[in-house]
């Protein structure tokens, strides 16, 4: 269906080559997941397929491309539209119709195809997707996984043959993840359709018929989930994690493959490993241990409505002690944004208030706020403008009103705390996002904040960037920062926060301890919220733990061997 | 948030073909420009609301009064004090500077409000439709529709942007004029530059869903002139010929 054959591509003034040398076949109805480090070539190979590059992206490509058994070269992507589906990560862009069925009628429109015919593909793609009772609706006022389902509606409407992902489900939450894929599953069932997708998280290709891993623009790994579950320290090197329960069953040293948290917590009690006795006092007793400061934010019965009508918060009320570090969850469109918009000023309460050190925030200037409570914006390109990273960093405390020499001592204490130093005369827009998010980290540190909220910061990196974005921000905690962070990421909720704050249609419906949220599976679930995989299998076994290192640690093997032997589970 | 004008009513005037919906725009702007006294262009602002009223589009009304107050009260000050009259009232103003101000204000809002109108009851694919059947080429009449589209997605990113500036403590209304100028500095470069990487994305998706594909265009929505569409151009036609009168005749 699709053959690359020495394929190389270079970008127009990039120095190394984004691809070098590729060659594929991938199979009619084959199910592809592509992965690999940013800036691998993952993006770059997507594109190439539906003419993307080179027709809207300059550079020099090399090597045959065939699509359908058709040599692709000189077609541009309107020419392929009708056999190569294109779905986008940002699904804002791709949306440009005032409604849903209009939105799903412009491709074929395009195509001239006759109306009747349109119309029974508008209705056909709509149902697929689960949006055909929405079909009057405003794209704009959709959550953002019906966004992406009509998004994918529309490209479907072309009636492609080779459907390309590239990072569908980064900017959703779990429950719009899912309904996603869920409808990308239906439609295999009514004819054969080719899929690439790129997903920065092995776990979510795992029900895909092959894996390519690329690295510096090279095949590095390619085979079928099963041939890559035990290749952990090979997917380590390419800057990936291995699949969590194939690390999970190495570090037992327990064989067999897992498709589910089920099957791992079954062939976990019928090994020879048990649950350490205590496990669960012990971890708890961890948590009892981390001593939190003073009240430093009081949230109290806030309410907030826009302007157009919309309720965004009812009723929140909570409060931070210096030094915590707390998770906002819930869904898009919950309310998790608007909450931290409050916390320094920038939306005014409806009613309510909000208290920082006993002192309402009602009244007070938000440049002044700015300096006490420090926002990261998802999207450092909301605010990168300097030239060089240095004076991007010194903009906030300049502002102050400190002197060059203080500015200095600022920008230079920030740099160092996001691993910059050094990187002052660097250009941000040459930068990865992984660094420009780092950037637009130090610039809000470099202010001094009591506390620093992060919305979703950890979107767009790929794992290597997270694991860095992510001990950094565990780092500023640790020197005495009180951390809020909003993610749709149940790992990097679980993994790094000690407390977790669950929001449903602007009302705060649970506050706990991460360990108390992670261990109730099912009021998660209700939310449309799922735990991690390690999470999911340490709740089968009974232990509250929240990593897959949590879990190991609390496992031990049980001194007699389990009787009677239990046969291991074969995939 | 949503920062199109288009309201979903399916009124009677919703159901007007774009083009009926387009003359009757064209000749309210006629009729305003017309006349520079209160009275006639009162009565017109008097039709326009009935008309807008019939389209149950008045709602967004609320979203521009701020402008059409704004224009107003520019529009009467400013040619109160700088026009010339022979009927003094107080200070410089005259009674001709003071009602060929308040006409001016009545026009400009007039011609706005008509606009509005327009926009709240007719999407923007039907526009484009219209704009083809009157013979304007596709590639141009969607460009004019991208460039309505991309009014509120500029507006949500400027938002954005200065949502993130402010929480880094800028405050633009600190300093001089110059000063001021130079606060916007960090709003005007992520505001361009994120526009660029949208209108980016933005034609790689257009082409991706076969932008351009084929010569000739088919039409999911369906335009056509119905006995509604006559009696609108008719009613429209009798009232601007009644301006015609009140302007030439009498």
């Amino acid at each position: 269906m699709i053959r690359l054959d020495s394929v190389s591509f270079r970008y127009r003034a990039a120095s190394e080559p984004a691809l070098s040398n590729v060659s594929l076949h991938i199979r009619p109805g084959e199910l592809v997941g592509l992965l690999g480090r940013s800036g691998s070539g993952r993006s770059t190979l997507a594109s190439t397929l539906n003419g993307t590059i080179p027709h809207l992206a300059r550079g020099d490509l090399k090597g045959r491309i065939s699509v359908a058994g058709e040599d692709i070269q000189g077609q541009r992507p309107r020419d392929l539209a009708d056999r190569v589906g294109f779905l986008f990560q940002d699904f804002e862009a791709q949306l440009f119709s005032t409604n849903v069925a209009l939105e799903v009628a412009f491709g074929p429109e395009n195509l001239g195809l006759p109306r009747e015919e349109i119309s029974r593909r508008v209705e056909r793609c709509l149902r697929l997707v689960g949006l055909y009772e929405l079909r009057h609706k405003m794209p704009a006022g959709l959550s953002g996984g019906q966004k992406q389902r009509l998004a994918l509606a529309s490209v479907l409407a072309l009636d492609p043959q080779i459907l390309v992902l590239d990072e569908p489900t980064s900017d959703l939450d779990p429950a719009g993840r899912r309904d996603l894929m869920e409808a990308i599953r239906s439609l295999r069932r009514d004819r054969p359709l080719t899929l690439v997708m790129i997903d920065p998280e092995i776990d979510e290709l795992a029900w895909m018929d092959r894996l390519i891993v690329l690295d510096q623009g090279r095949v590095a790994l390619d085979g079928t989930p099963a041939a890559l579950w035990g290749a952990t320290g090979p997917l380590e090197n390419l800057g990936l994690k291995g699949f969590t329960l194939a690390r999970l069953a190495t570090a037992l040293g327990v064989s067999g493959r897992w498709e589910s948290a089920e099957q791992a917590a079954a062939a976990i009690t019928a090994s020879e490993w048990q649950v350490k006795e205590g496990a669960a006092d012990l971890l708890r007793k961890v948590d009892a241990e981390r001593k939190n400061g003073e009240v430093l934010l009081e949230v109290e019965d806030l309410d907030h409505r826009y302007s157009d009508g919309t309720q965004a918060l009812s009723g929140a009320s909570f409060t931070i002690r210096q030094g915590e570090f707390v998770a906002i969850l819930g869904q898009n469109g919950s309310g998790k944004t608007t909450l931290v918009k409050h916390l320094n000023g920038i939306l005014v309460p409806t009613s309510g208030d909000i208290r920082l050190s006993g002192r309402s925030l009602r009244g007070q200037p938000s440049t002044r706020l700015s300096r006490l409570v420090g926002l990261v914006f998802q999207n450092p390109d909301h605010q990168i403008f300097a030239e060089r990273v240095w004076d991007e960093v010194a903009f906030g405390p300049r502002l102050q009103g400190l002197s060059e020499k203080d500015v200095a001592r600022c920008v230079e204490e920030a740099l160092e705390a996001v691993g910059l130093a050094g990187a002052g005369d660097l250009d941000p827009f040459v930068l990865t996002k992984g660094i420009r998010q780092r950037v637009a980290v130090a610039s809000t540190l470099a202010t001094k904040p009591e506390v620093i909220v992060l919305d979703e910061p950890t979107t767009g990196l790929d794992q290597r960037e997270l694991d860095g974005m992510m001990a950094l921000i565990q780092r500023l905690n640790q020197a005495g920062h009180t951390i809020v962070i909003i993610t749709h990421s149940m790992s990097v909720a679980a993994a790094y926060a000690r407390r977790v704050i669950l929001m449903r249609n602007g009302r705060i419906v649970r506050d706990a301890s991460a360990r108390e949220i992670f261990s109730d599976e099912s009021s998660l679930l209700d939310l449309g919220l799922t735990p991690p995989p390690a999470v999911q299998v340490a709740n089968r076994l009974g232990v509250p733990a929240l990593t897959l290192d949590e879990l190991i640690g609390s496992l031990a093997r049980s001194p007699l061997p389990p009787s009677p032997p239990a046969p291991l589970p074969r995939p | 948030m949503n920062l199109f004008l288009y309201l979903e009513k399916g009124t009677s005037i919703h159901g007007l073909d774009p083009r009926t919906k387009m003359f009757l725009l064209l000749g309210s702007f006629v009729a305003a420009v017309l006349f520079s006294r209160p009275g006639p262009l009162f009565a017109l602002l008097v039709v326009l609301l009935v008309y807008g009223a019939l389209g149950r589009s008045l709602g967004n009304l609320r979203r521009i009064w701020f402008l059409l107050l704004g224009i107003a009260i520019f529009s009467v000050v400013s040619w109160s004090i700088f026009a010339r009259g022979s009927t003094p009232l107080f200070w410089r103003v005259t009674w001709e500077s003071l009602s060929f101000g308040v006409g001016a204000a009545i026009k400009i809002d007039g011609m706005i409000i008509s606009g509005l109108i327009f926009l709240s009851t007719t999407r923007i694919e039907e526009i484009v439709l219209g704009l083809i059947r009157l013979r304007v080429p596709y590639q141009a009449a969607f460009a004019f529709s991208l460039g309505i589209r991309m009014v509120p997605t500029i507006i949500g990113t400027a938002m954005t942007v200065i949502e993130a500036q402010r929480s880094r403590g800028l405050d633009l209304e600190r300093g001089g004029l110059l000063g001021r100028l130079r606060n916007h500095i960090p709003l005007l470069v992520p505001i361009l530059l994120q526009t660029l990487r949208g209108t980016d994305q933005l034609a790689k998706a257009l082409e991706s869903r076969g932008f351009g594909a084929a010569r000739e265009r088919s039409s999911y929505l369906e335009i056509g002139f119905h006995p509604a569409d006559v009696i609108a151009l008719t009613v429209g036609a009798v009232v601007l010929a009644a301006f015609f009168v009140v302007r030439f005749a009498l």
